[in-house]
């Protein structure tokens, strides 16, 4: 929210204020009261084509309030008679050529044209329809009838402005214009991905979806269908097209849980999301917070045998992260020392599962007797675009994770309690689509971001390619450089899915380094760091021919671990060390692609665009400052991270612990329980075992382009401790 | 471990150590009239600096099962091994005086020669083998992993074959072959598979053309007239599968080249620190 004076206005002889760039039309919203539309929807950008809206604001001609801003001092008139009579015309002359009743009046009695005519008291018109125009049956999941068209525009601008897929367009001039899909195909035969966001956005019964499948999610507790008027009845569901309620109707179920029931399972995969109705239930992560042992050796024979999970107090890492809490798929983080927290009635949790299909992050269990709705996404899709739900999880989000949130940034914990507080109800949120550019390398800095929801690709452009410099989800923050540099921004950000941040604008990032020169000198040491670290990077681009390793995907990795063949006797001392340090799980095999007379051996190649990290469900898979790729200690063994790494170098190890038995309460039961594991280049010594302990001076951790540059002929050394 | 340019240093201490008490020996042992050597004190000096580096030697299998402990470099510890070993056989003969001596001092003289030979044999093999490998067998796979790459192997085979029984070939009478050939186009290659192929790959006994390059090549350039060209793929899988075999089986046989000969050095090793001990505790008690 900006800090700007408001604009004082008079609508219908009431004084209002609001922010600056409001419209008319949201500003009577806002002081509740309606003014019709057809072409308008909230979750799109107003094109004031249907002139419904139109008020009178004293000027020559009325003014369509979708898209005329608010002024101080104006006068608004939004029911007149000549107003009315103005709108009467207009809905007289849509009712001419619409199909009463068309198909979405037909299906669910919701068809915001007919709605308004039968209220304005229009029956038959008295202008003369035109000739008919065609149907299109082509598409399998959406029926367009032409005639029921009102050039409203929504279709398009849902097509385009949010699914981005740039399918809709206008068609002619005048009398002939119309919809089109492509260049005037048939919607079957057109690039069309049948998302339904133009059926959704219709008003009318112009697009329609068709059934086309019997969704049905499970049957077990207590489902059951809600109705459609159930679902409109509820606020977030306001507005919601009817149609696509009543066709969707098995998509959206309702289920009752008693206390103690399981909701879901962390680790599992699906597909919904589920949102409270009634009750209470716990959300938690019930995988024991520990990590895998990286040092060993110093035990016994036997106790080598075994491997072991041990928890930060035993076995402290120098990679010990700071974090205090846990990113989740829910309105919440978890804190580390205590990870559970409690969600309660229009709350809504498993939006990540259910938009990007990514495992589940905790296990939720009902605390007391409730009613939960699960939907596909097609539905959470929908329902996301209602303001209302939009404003809720806003609120959420602020109160109960936003300050966690800024406290994960290191920057912000010498910040006072006040500070924080302002700051909280001075950012802005934000979404993003998939693919979309959240900040460009180069163009000034105007903002600090926080990653709420969703996965944001942080990469840098140079002469050789796109280096993906990091994957940032729940928690993580970027543009902190950009402020305090030059203030250009020093990398590219993209939403890599269905992300949403939070912006933290530069005038109030500017007034915490005033207030808080701590602040401002950490951040010029960080940015010092990274800058050192970006001219060696760029140094070393630059002086390797870099195709030579395409073809063996060699250049996506910053440290690879290679074995001399014309050295190594195979006596597999590697690997034995490797599982000697790893309490009996080795994080190598002496396999893999060859190059030269080097072997590159299947071990974690540190890669600068590390596909591993992708759809984390609770961001325990992350970077170190110096690039290395750690997994922490809340790895709920989901394996996630194993099936995105193409190069098979993450893998689950299942560990026996005691946990809470669920069929006897108070007693434990022994569970086996799994955590990813991969190389962490022995970051406890000064040189990864493998290395120290190979006899033949064979194995030897590279950076690649450095290492095998010498082999291509341009000028480079060889360090044998790789990336570290 | 390849014997490069690094060991210069450890070439050069060695032998500045071994001259150094090849000196002190000519300058102490009396040529009119030799006498035992070992129990001399410059003899006693030699012997356990020659039974310490038979020891150092020998603890490099121990630190090889604590690999993880910052013991030193296991680097360091085999060029130690290599090279204070090969020490050990000139020290412990300036300490006998270069005399065999009773029966214990006998066999132990023998059986550290045969140590320090089967090593230097072992430190050729390792010097050599691994680029030979690298060289011959590109398809290499992990040792361990070799019979069950076998079998995938002969899975693949079998199903290759039967997929080549399917495969229709439009008739064509004009076409050179077709008369042998048939009805059945696959048959050649199907009785050369039973014949050859599959024992080769399930290795029972006897020789098989299959087990030397050359013969294969001429084999399956043989079997590839017999058939359409449709099949010709087929025959070239075959042939890629029996060549990754007669790599699989060239690699057996240089990584038990490779490590075999472990079988005679480190029991002989054991033998001879045991009876060195046993031959110090006796010389010196006695």
């Amino acid at each position: 929210m900006s800090a700007a004076p408001l604009i004082e206005l008079t609508i219908d002889g009431r004084k209002v204020a609001v922010a600056p760039g409001t419209t008319v039309f949201d500003a009577a919203r806002i002081n509740g009261i309606a003014i019709p539309t057809l072409c308008h929807q909230q979750n799109e950008t107003p094109v004031g084509v249907c002139r419904m809206c139109v008020v009178d604001v004293g000027a020559r001609v009325f003014a369509a309030s979708c898209v005329r801003p608010a002024e101080a001092g104006m006068v608004v008139t939004t029911c007149s008679e000549r107003i009315e009579s103005a709108r009467h015309t207009l809905l007289e002359l849509l009712m001419a050529d619409h199909p009463s009743p068309c198909a979405r009046q037909q299906h669910s009695g919701d068809c915001e044209l007919e709605t308004l005519a039968r209220a304005a008291g229009i029956g038959a018109s008295r202008f003369p329809r035109r000739a008919p125009r065609p149907q299109d049956d082509s598409s399998p999941a959406i029926a367009v009838a032409h005639d029921a068209c009102i050039l409203c525009d929504r279709c398009i601008r849902g097509c385009g402005d949010i699914r981005n897929n740039f399918v809709l367009a206008r068609m002619g001039k005048g009398g002939a214009t119309d919809i089109a899909f492509d260049a005037a195909a048939p919607m079957g035969e057109s690039t069309c991905v049948s998302c339904g966001e133009c059926m959704v956005s219709c008003p009318t019964g112009a697009l329609t979806n068709k059934f086309v499948v019997s969704t049905a999610l499970g049957a077990e507790h207590g489902a059951q269908s809600a109705t459609t008027e159930e679902l409109l009845a509820l606020p977030v569901f306001h507005n919601v097209s009817g149609t696509f309620l009543e066709l969707n109707k098995n998509a959206v179920i309702k289920r009752r849980y008693r206390k103690g029931e399981i909701v879901c399972r962390e680790g599992d995969f699906g597909s919904t999301a589920f949102y409270i109705l009634e009750g209470k239930v716990s959300v938690s992560i019930s995988s024991p917070m520990a990590h895998v042992k990286t040092s060993g050796g110093e035990r016994g024979f036997l106790s080598r045998l075994s491997s072991l999970l041990v928890g930060r107090a035993n076995d402290h890492r120098a990679e010990d992260v700071t974090r205090r809490s846990i990113p989740i798929d829910a309105p919440v983080d978890l804190d580390y020392n205590h990870p559970v927290a409690e969600l309660g009635p229009g709350e809504l949790f498993g939006e990540m599962t259910c938009m990007n299909f990514y495992p589940r992050s905790a296990t939720v269990r009902a605390e007391t007797d409730c009613a939960v709705l699960e939907m596909l996404r097609n539905v959470l899709d929908t329902m996301r675009k209602n303001k209302t739900l939009r404003a809720q999880l806003d609120r959420t989000y602020r109160q109960r994770a936003l300050e966690d949130h800024l406290r994960n940034v290191p920057l912000f914990r010498a910040l006072d309690q006040e500070f924080l507080d302002r700051l909280r109800e001075r950012v802005e949120l934000a979404s993003f689509a998939p693919g979309q550019l959240i900040c460009r390398q180069g163009e000034p800095a105007d903002s600090f971001y926080l990653v709420r929801l969703g996965f944001v690709k942080v990469s840098e452009r140079h002469a050789g390619g796109e280096l993906v410099l990091a994957y940032l989800s729940r928690g993580d923050y970027f543009g902190e450089i950009g402020l305090l540099g030059e203030g250009a921004r020093t990398a590219t950000c993209t939403a890599l899915d269905h992300a949403e941040v939070v912006r933290i604008p530069g005038e109030e990032f500017r007034a915490m380094l005033d207030r808080f020169p701590s602040v401002r000198g950490g951040l010029e040491a960080v940015a010092q760091e990274r800058q050192q670290a970006n001219h060696e990077r760029m140094a070393v681009l630059g002086s390797v021919p870099l195709e030579s390793f395409l073809a063996q995907g060699l250049m996506e990795a910053q440290s690879l671990l290679v074995l001399d063949l014309e050295r190594c006797t195979r006596c597999d001392a590697c690997v034995n060390a490797c599982a000697d340090a790893h309490d009996g799980v080795t994080r190598l095999i002496r396999e893999g692609l060859r190059f030269d007379k080097y072997l590159v051996a299947t071990s974690c190649r540190q890669c600068r665009d590390p596909l591993c990290m992708v759809g984390c469900p609770v961001g325990s898979i992350r970077r170190r400052s110096s690039l290395e790729v750690i997994i922490e200690d809340w790895c709920i063994g989901c394996g996630l991270c194993a099936q995105n790494c193409p190069y098979g170098n993450i893998n689950l190890h299942p560990f026996t612990v005691q946990a809470d038995d669920p069929d006897h309460p108070g007693r434990k039961r022994a569970v086996v329980r799994k955590k990813a594991t991969s190389c962490d280049l022995c970051t406890n010594q000064a040189e990864p075992s493998c290395v120290y302990a190979c006899p033949h001076d064979a194995a030897h951790r590279v950076e690649p382009r450095q290492f095998f540059g010498s082999l291509v002929g341009a000028p480079a050394q060889r360090d044998a401790k790789g990336a570290k | 471990m390849r014997i490069d340019r690094t060991h210069t240093g450890w070439l050069v201490a060695s032998c500045a150590l071994l001259g150094a008490a090849c000196v002190l020996y000519a300058l102490a042992r009396p040529t009119a009239s030799p006498e035992p050597m070992g129990g001399t004190p410059l003899g006693l000096a030699f012997g356990i600096t020659g039974f310490a580096f038979m020891i150092f030697a020998a603890l490099l299998g121990a630190r090889k099962r604590v690999p993880v402990w910052r013991l030193g470099r296991a680097q360091t510890w085999m060029r130690g091994h290599l090279w204070l070993g090969l020490l050990s056989l000139p020290l412990i003969l300036l300490h006998a005086g270069f005399r065999a001596g009773g029966p214990l001092t006998t066999a132990l003289l023998w059986l550290l020669i045969i140590v320090v030979a089967s090593g230097l044999f072992g430190a050729a093999l390792q010097h050599f083998m691994p680029a030979t490998m690298t060289r011959q067998v590109p398809l290499e796979t992990i040792y361990e992993e070799i019979d069950h790459v076998r079998a995938q192997l002969r899975a693949e085979a079998a199903e290759r074959i039967a997929r080549a029984k399917t495969i229709v070939v439009p008739e064509n009478p004009d076409e050179e072959g077709a008369a042998a050939r048939g009805a059945e186009p696959a048959a050649p290659l199907a009785a050369f598979y039973e014949r050859e192929i599959r024992p080769y790959l399930d290795h029972a006994p006897g020789p098989s053309v299959l087990a030397d390059r050359a013969q294969a090549e001429r084999a399956f350039a043989g079997v590839r007239l017999l058939l359409p060209p449709e099949l010709r793929d087929a025959v070239d899988d075959l042939e890629n599968i029996c060549e990754e075999e007669r790599q699989l089986a060239r690699q057996a046989r240089l990584h038990r080249w490779l490590h075999g000969w472990l079988l005679v050095h480190v029991p002989l090793s054991i033998a001879l620190i045991l009876l060195g001990a046993v031959h110090a505790v006796v010389a010196l008690r006695y």
